[in-house]
């Protein structure tokens, strides 16, 4: 008989730190987002929904469309780029080389990765330099929704190919055989075999890209421009230079929500399709 | 094998895709001139970084201070934690599973605002003591996390044995199942150190005037445009990780043995 | 000294509202080799547990020698067990596993050192000390467990199904081995198994669990000879059985008509009147089978004709199926013969289909149940 208080004293330091610093944080976030803003800055303790009124605001639609419109652009290219990386990995005679080749670059420091890119892209960035050097015109490249959308995918990728090539690791490549042996041409046996039962990982990767994706802020800081401002910028914003608190409180409250019906969806989906947890 | 050549020019494109821009910088980083356009080979910019660039250096002690106290506290709660929630009941359970899975899937961004917001409403002065504690409790989930995976292969009658043979609840945590489980805690521990030495977006809202780890240098760096460093430092960070990579699989390799 | 006997008063179980234990009682004498025999499901698995200390009983109590232990954590019993994977520690050696619970209770190195080495002895793997559990086979782990469970000298060994995971002419060896361990510590040994060939050859005293529930407890010879039921008979080695209704009575015997066999004499191991339903078991080895008609025969004998449906031919015995009487329906009638029978006089080759005599002792059938 094991002595179950001992379950109370290991998992009472970690039950006490999320509540504190996680659980509290998150709660405070919401409460302040029905607090009525202070005059320099902060909060008043008087209930208010000002917060809550950027629906009026069409920048702030603006910036809402941009954040899914590049989410969602940028989960789709990387999940498509992955499936077939990570099948070509997951079926190699090299596969623990070829997944280190991946990895490695990930391991990089994220802002190193970003600013790389701003070498390449920039205005006196290398591709630019490229075209002057062939006597083309310069082009812009960066400071728009393509060097976001592009920077993202590349940041996003590695986040998408493990866990597609850990579903696609577990798949019985014998089945496609049955299915060609059955009748069915190649595409077929992709179509109605192989992605249906890596479904999982699919779902996985997409919710590990488009999640972080949507509450992206160093990336369109660093590399976006007035047409792609995403939701982060604006919270950012909100919270040091116009100092409206309940504004930030209650943006960041939405994206949580958000976020979270997309979890409790997608691992719904999953559930339904598979029978497992997530 | 048209599926098979398909996924390879993806794979190969993809290698392109993932290498091309770190080369870049690593040729820049040897660029005797400030723009793109080759000047020579040059050390001088290693030079600047390592003999003139005082405040990088003192960030980058202050991120490897806090992400190895980080690191350690978040290793010793979560792998308890793990502990608790793989072979204990408790009223609280339940709770503790959500709250340790939701913030592996929060964008880091809503983190970071409600630690900056919970901070200052408790007029907590921002600085290394508020970073190392957001370092600390973003670690915990991971850290929760790969020992929990550990603990799903783990063969429970070991312990069971050392109950038998007369062990006391703390004997058999110390003398067996700590030593047992010493691959995942290691792994938690190398997770941790990596994802506090680059984080950028949750210590960017929670950090102080004057406390700066090395990421939060590298972006104000980038902000005003002090390039050709950045390509060194670059080059240096990815050198020392790799390195770092290697090294721990040698390690890991030594300690299967 | 009756310190390491057990006592098992009403204790009952259930899991996810199914019952596993129900009213469970009896006493296991201190020193005896006792085992635990039964199906899958039946139940020991769950009381050798209950023992240990790993699982809380709904009800009831158990006592080692004078003490109530129902309620101790397993540290704090002076019960040690096997488990079936052995449950070596793999981060320590051979000796560290052994020296291990030694070391919980702060014995100076000299003297830990001294009983080791003795121990290590005794289960003969002294030059694999230093080895880890990995670099060694199922029967040496085997044997570290039993020197890492005895050197806290308990006053119960718990075994359960310690021999599962080797194979056959290892556990052999093994069980011969736990014998002879048996004989040299002489504490209480509580063995459980579902293989009965194993129970039978090294317990003092058996008991068979069903559904959760004890059958039986008896000696090996008492549970071979005399089981319950037919469930014991059935389940320990193999056997016949033989229903009728009696129709006379005649001092120690009776006689039964059955549907197959006709009139059949039997001894009465319980009472019985004229007009019961009987159930008789009776084992292969004292059906004699033969070709010609047997010359020494007496009033207590059955004899009967049949004719070799099978046979089964397992090297140093063969096992022949025979159909008796007016084969009303399949009734097959197994008997032993030993090959040493070919030394006799009228040894004599058996083949299908050949018609033989079936014979028996009325003395060797066992009245099963009285229904």
């Amino acid at each position: 008989m094991k002595n179950q208080r001992s379950g109370l004293v290991y998992s009472a330091p970690i039950t006490l730190w999320l509540t504190l610093l996680f659980v509290a944080p998150t709660l405070i976030v919401i409460v302040y987002s029905f607090l009525k803003k202070g005059i320099y800055g902060g909060v008043e303790w008087i209930f208010s929904v000002d917060g809550y009124n950027f629906f009026s605001s069409s920048y702030f639609l603006k910036v809402v469309w941009n954040t899914v419109e590049i989410s969602v652009i940028a989960t789709v290219i990387t999940v498509l780029i992955a499936i077939p990386t990570a099948l070509y990995i997951a079926t190699s005679k090299y596969k623990n080389f070829l997944l280190f080749l991946i990895i490695v670059p990930f391991w990089t420091n994220f802002l190193i990765r970003i600013y790389s890119w701003i070498a390449l892209l920039g205005n006196n960035g290398l591709l630019n330099n490229l075209l002057m050097k062939l006597g083309l015109e310069p082009h812009q490249f960066i400071y728009n929704k393509f060097a976001v959308i592009l920077v993202s995918v590349y940041a996003y990728l590695p986040y998408a190919i493990l866990p597609l090539y850990s579903a696609i690791e577990k798949f019985d490549f014998a089945i496609i055989d049955a299915a060609r042996d059955l009748g069915a041409s190649k595409m077929k046996a992709y179509t109605k075999t192989f992605l249906p039962n890596i479904k999982p990982g699919v779902v996985t990767a997409t919710l590990f890209t488009f999640i972080p994706a949507l509450g992206s802020y160093a990336i369109p800081k660093l590399v976006g421009g007035n047409d792609s401002q995403m939701l982060g910028n604006i919270i950012a914003r909100e919270l040091t230079i116009t100092r409206n608190w309940p504004k930030a409180a209650a943006i960041s409250t939405i994206l949580t929500i958000i976020t979270v019906i997309f979890i409790v969806v997608l691992s719904k989906y999953d559930k339904d399709h598979k029978g497992g947890k997530v | 094998m048209n599926k098979k050549k398909f996924s390879l020019n993806i794979f190969i494109l993809t290698l392109i895709f993932l290498y091309l821009p770190l080369v870049v910088l690593i040729v820049q980083s040897f660029n005797s001139g400030m723009g793109v356009a080759w000047d020579g080979f040059s050390l001088k910019w290693y030079d600047e970084l390592f003999n003139h660039s005082a405040r990088l250096w003192q960030s980058f002690r202050y991120s490897i201070l806090i992400a190895l106290t980080s690191a350690i506290i978040s290793t010793a709660i979560g792998t308890l934690g793990a502990i608790s929630l793989q072979w204990y009941s408790f009223k609280h359970k339940k709770y503790l599973q959500v709250i340790s899975y939701l913030p592996l899937v929060l964008p880091d961004i809503i983190m970071g605002v409600s630690l900056l917001i919970l901070f200052t409403s408790i007029k907590f002065k921002l600085g290394l003591m508020t970073i190392f504690l957001a370092h600390t409790t973003f670690n915990i989930p991971f850290v929760l996390f790969i020992v929990l995976s550990r603990l799903y292969d783990f063969d429970y009658s070991i312990v069971e044995a050392a109950y038998d043979l007369g062990a006391t609840e703390k004997q058999a945590l110390t003398k067996v199942i700590l030593p047992n489980l010493m691959p995942g805690i290691i792994s938690g521990l190398l997770m941790s150190i990596t994802l506090s030495l680059d984080d950028f977006v949750i210590t960017f809202f929670v950090a102080g005037p004057g406390s700066s780890t090395l990421p939060l240098h590298i972006y104000s760096m980038i902000k005003f445009g002090v390039s050709p460093i950045i390509n060194a430092l670059s080059v240096i960070l990815i050198a020392g990780t790799i390195a770092l990579a290697m090294s721990t699989k040698k390690i890991q390799k030594y300690m299967v043995n | 000294m009756k310190q390491g006997n057990i006592k098992i008063n009403s204790i009952s179980k259930s899991f996810d509202g199914v019952e596993v234990l129900k009213n469970i009682s009896f006493e296991i004498k201190d020193g005896e080799f006792f085992s635990i025999l039964g199906g899958s499901g039946c139940g020991k698995t769950t009381l050798l547990r209950m023992i240990a200390g790993f699982i809380e009983a709904d009800g009831g109590a158990i006592y080692l020698g004078k003490d109530d232990i129902t309620c101790l954590s397993p540290d704090k019993r002076d019960v040690n067990t096997i488990f079936q994977t052995y449950a070596l520690f793999p981060h320590l050696t051979i000796y560290e596993n052994i020296a291990f619970p030694l070391r919980l209770k702060k014995l100076n190195n000299i003297e830990i050192d001294r009983e080791v080495k003795k121990y290590l002895e005794m289960v003969k793997l002294s030059e694999h000390a230093n080895k880890y559990s990995s670099q060694l086979s199922g029967g040496q782990k085997q044997r570290v467990a039993i020197a890492r469970a005895l050197i806290n000298k308990p006053k119960v060994l718990l075994l359960d199904e310690p021999l599962s995971a080797l194979d056959a002419k290892l556990r052999q060896h093994m069980l011969i081995e736990l014998d002879n361990i048996h004989e040299e510590v002489g504490i209480t040994f509580v063995f459980v198994t579902h293989d009965q060939q194993e129970a039978l050859s090294v317990s003092d005293r058996i008991a068979v669990m069903k559904d959760g529930e004890v059958l039986q407890i008896g000696t090996p010879s008492e549970i071979y000879e005399s089981p319950a039921n037919a469930y014991v008979a059935n389940f320990i080695g193999e056997t016949n059985f033989i229903e009728g209704k009696v129709v006379d009575i005649e001092g120690k015997f009776g006689y039964l008509e059955s549907s197959n066999y006709g009139r059949i004499k039997f001894e009465l191991d319980k009472e019985v009147v004229v007009g019961n339903f009987v159930k008789l078991t009776i084992r292969p080895e004292k059906v004699k089978i033969s070709k010609s008609k047997p010359r020494y025969l007496d009033d207590n004998d059955n004899i009967l004709n049949g004719k070799i449906e099978e046979m089964i031919y397992s090297g140093f015995q063969s096992k022949f199926f025979v159909t008796v009487g007016n084969n009303v329906g399949d009734k097959l009638f197994s008997a032993f013969k030993q090959h040493v029978d070919f030394f006799e006089e009228d040894a004599e080759s058996i083949h299908w289909k050949d018609e033989v005599y079936v014979i028996w002792d009325s003395a060797d059938s066992f009245l099963l149940e009285v229904m």
